[in-house]
């Protein structure tokens, strides 16, 4: 279940980016899960016209997702829409995966933005958009080349197409995804309701990243009589079946298309982990850290990096000194920074993230505390978290080498804020009963801690449109504003890392 | 149950360095300290290595007072507070402070008031032969009950000089061997340079980690703990933001009285004037 305050920040996304009444709609499924039709204009006492078009809205821009479920006994069912909250908080990440776009396949990151402003699209709404966005003056791009620049989108999975629209999902039943996608079968925590409606919506990988085929222009024309009855009619998709003609047709006309969002997130996770870490980085290693990364085929899963060691050899040597490094040495190197001989190719080396991504929690949570609390709050909290279990006063007293009092002014403000608890012991010796107190690290404290990370994010998207409301306004300190706007939502998208970081990315 | 501080290696009284001071041994009488869910199987307090006083002196004292030596005696070098005398010998508290301010004294003489670092808010009587044990002063680090900041300063500065004289990583008892060479004033037992390292090594300003046995673990066989300079530290997203730090920020609302438009932090970090 989300946060007070994550909600909040959803609610404050949608409501700037689609108006109050979707943003009650949204707020309304974040707030209950998934709910019919109905019992939303219950519950928010609209009219079934406008919830149903706010659904519409939230459902074209992704941040709904509508399934189908069982309605008391019997065979009726009941279509239920979920709200997704990882999407809708995505939406204020737009500008970073231009970037990433920018800096990987820039011919096609107009492409991207029509998907991102739009939600989804066909691909031939995608063209008519791109080519009606051409200056004049300008050379208009053919179809083809429109095609060409879309499908290396497709292959770096980038874009995908979009989920089923409304999969029969059975909460009282544990449904396991039919994708082959290895995420699902991975996991061993139990999945929410949520994650489990979002993996039953989704399509193969296979058919997710399936590129629209190119069709010969000769073979085309022979045929056009038959296929202008094709325009309107609806065909189940089957690519074995239909010839390949109607395949491209049905996939440019019919298909939707949606911005990939786990493989942004997870660009966006590696470029993170290999900044975070080059500070730490000994004298003479960054070539090998940086070439790693940069050799990194398509990824298994979203949590390693796999790169093979002479693509990796290949960019060391373009790289200042790296001609002058053997096999040996970037070998040992690789090793050091955690990067091991990958189990199923030995040629290859593959990074473990989430332990960059975990420590990197910790160290954010631990540095706050020290600017919060002190130095002394920052060694009583680290062994604490260290220690994971209950630790007596004088422990940690001794452990510390601390003095009393200041151990004791720390502890209290610590548990005043809920970083930690504590329990009171009673000894019965011979001389009288002896009380003494046990400190342990709550375990909410990083909920606790998310949920700050949101309420700030709130606060600072007020601020962005408290200045943009004065900017409207009219003042005569104009200049100062902008300058304090552009302050705001450069730190707007500086905490957005953190918010990345704390969702796993 | 074992005393909290491990006592230091014997040494000869000639060597004893002006930092630490001989201890004696603790008596193995369960402490308040202690979280032993059986006090029982604790052993009780071990006999105190000065004699009782002989009868030809107590046999002076009134006999309230015979009694509380006696049993302020039995607690050896760990002492007993005003209170534990008072629970065991039922006496008015009235009473008791005028016999313990007449042993205290100094024509008797008998028993010392300690400083406790664990139970500053009550005094700690002992004979006034016996030295209190490590854990009523608190250990090497402690001085009069209190912290000795300098002391632990400086034992962290070798700690650290040793680090990079013997290369950048190095096991705890190399440095120790290297600080016993380098500096042989100091008297520090390995389990306080242990406990020493451990306390950097929570701090931060050094990284606890296991030899590899290649690379700069290449002198150090696998496996063993070392320690070594830790980096700069690192995060600090969260505190760019008046938010981050905020000590109001469960009381902040977007409507409310305390609200980002309202707040004192943000006009501070922004110059702005609401």
């Amino acid at each position: 279940m989300v946060s007070q305050h994550g909600i909040l920040l959803a609610v404050s996304i949608i409501s700037d980016h689609f108006g109050p009444l979707v943003s009650k709609v949204c707020g309304c499924l974040l707030r209950h899960g998934a709910l019919p039709l109905q019992e939303i204009v219950r519950r928010l006492e609209l009219s079934p016209g406008q919830v149903k078009n706010s659904l519409l809205v939230l459902i074209q821009h992704n941040c709904v997702q509508a399934f189908n479920s069982p309605r008391g006994s019997g065979d009726k069912t009941a279509t239920h829409y979920l709200a997704n909250f990882d999407n809708i908080l995505h939406r204020q990440r737009f500008s970073k995966f231009l970037s990433v776009i920018r800096a990987d396949i820039p011919e096609s990151e107009a492409l991207l933005e029509g998907l991102l402003q739009n939600g989804r699209l066909t691909f031939d709404q995608l063209v008519e958009r791109t080519i009606s966005k051409v200056p004049e003056g300008s050379i208009t791009p053919s179809r083809e080349e429109i095609r060409m620049n879309f499908n290396k989108l497709v292959f770096a999975h980038y874009v995908e197409r979009c989920p089923k629209p409304e999969p029969f999902f059975d909460p009282l039943v544990d449904e396991q995804s039919t994708s082959t996608r290895k995420r699902a079968k991975t996991v061993e925590i139990a999945l929410s309701i949520d994650k489990k409606v979002v993996n039953t919506a989704s399509l193969s990988d296979a058919e997710r990243f399936s590129e629209i085929p190119y069709i010969m222009e000769d073979a085309s024309n022979a045929n056009d009589s038959t296929h202008s009855s094709i325009a309107g009619t609806k065909r189940k998709h089957n690519a074995l079946e239909v010839d390949a003609e109607l395949n491209s047709t049905i996939a440019e006309n019919e298909v939707l298309w949606r911005a990939n969002f786990e493989k942004f997130i997870f660009c966006l996770k590696k470029k993170f982990c290999a900044d975070r870490k080059k500070p730490k980085l000994k004298v003479g290693t960054h070539p090998i850290w940086e070439a790693f990364f940069e050799a990194s085929l398509i990824e298994r899963d979203n949590n390693s990096v796999t790169s093979p060691i002479n693509g990796i050899l290949e960019r060391v040597g373009q790289k200042e000194g790296g001609t002058l490094m053997t096999l040996d040495h970037i070998t040992r190197v690789l090793e050091e920074l955690n990067c091991n001989p990958s189990s199923e190719d030995p040629d290859s080396f593959i990074l473990d993230l989430s332990r960059i991504v975990e420590a990197s929690q910790n160290e954010e949570i631990e540095s706050l505390v020290k600017k919060k609390y002190g130095h002394a709050a920052f060694t009583i909290f680290r062994l604490l978290v260290r220690d994971g279990c209950p630790m007596e006063t004088d422990k940690i007293i001794d452990t510390t080498i601390l003095d009393k009092q200041i151990v004791y002014g720390t502890l209290y403000k610590l548990l005043k804020d809920d970083y930690i608890e504590t329990e009171r012991i009673l000894s019965g010796t011979g001389t009288g009963n002896l009380q003494f107190f046990v400190w342990r690290v709550k375990n909410t404290f990083r909920e606790q801690f998310i949920d700050n990370l949101y309420h700030a994010a709130l606060n600072l998207r007020q601020m962005v449109n408290y200045i943009a409301d004065l900017l409207l306004e009219g003042s005569k300190d104009d200049t100062k504003l902008r300058n304090r706007k552009n302050i705001l939502i450069l730190a707007l998208t500086r905490h957005d890392d953190s918010l990345m970081l704390f969702n796993g990315f | 149950m074992p005393p909290r501080k491990r006592p230091p290696p014997p040494v000869k009284a000639s060597d004893t360095p002006p930092e630490t001071k001989p201890k004696l041994a603790p008596p193995s009488r369960p402490t308040a300290a202690a979280a032993s869910p059986s006090p029982a199987s604790s052993p009780g307090p071990r006999p105190p290595p000065v004699p009782i006083l002989p009868d030809s002196i107590l046999n002076a004292f009134p006999p309230p007072e015979r009694e509380i030596y006696k049993l302020v005696f039995s607690g050896g070098d760990r002492g007993m507070t005003q209170t534990e005398i008072r629970t065991r010998t039922r006496m008015q508290p009235n009473t008791l402070s005028r016999h313990l301010r007449s042993l205290t004294s100094a024509t008797k003489g008998v028993l010392k008031v300690v400083n406790s670092v664990h139970k500053r808010a009550e005094k700690m009587y002992m004979d006034a032969r016996i030295d209190p044990s490590p854990e009523i002063t608190g250990g090497t680090w402690y001085r009069d009950g209190q912290l000795d900041s300098d002391a632990v300063a400086a034992a962290r500065r070798r700690c650290r000089d040793q680090i990079d004289r013997l290369g950048g990583v190095a096991t705890a008892d190399a440095i120790f061997a290297g600080i016993g060479r380098d500096c042989p004033s100091t008297a520090y037992s390995i389990e306080q340079i242990r406990d020493i390292l451990r306390t950097m090594a929570l701090d931060m300003e050094l990284e606890e980690v296991r030899s590899t046995g290649v690379g700069e673990f290449s002198d150090l066989r696998a496996g063993r703990v070392c320690y070594r300079r830790g980096g700069a530290p690192q995060g600090g997203m969260m505190e760019g933001i008046p938010c981050g730090v905020c000590p109001r920020v469960d009381e902040c609302s977007p409507d409310g009285v305390i609200s980002p438009k309202t707040c004192v932090y943000y006009k501070k970090w922004l110059q702005m004037d609401f």
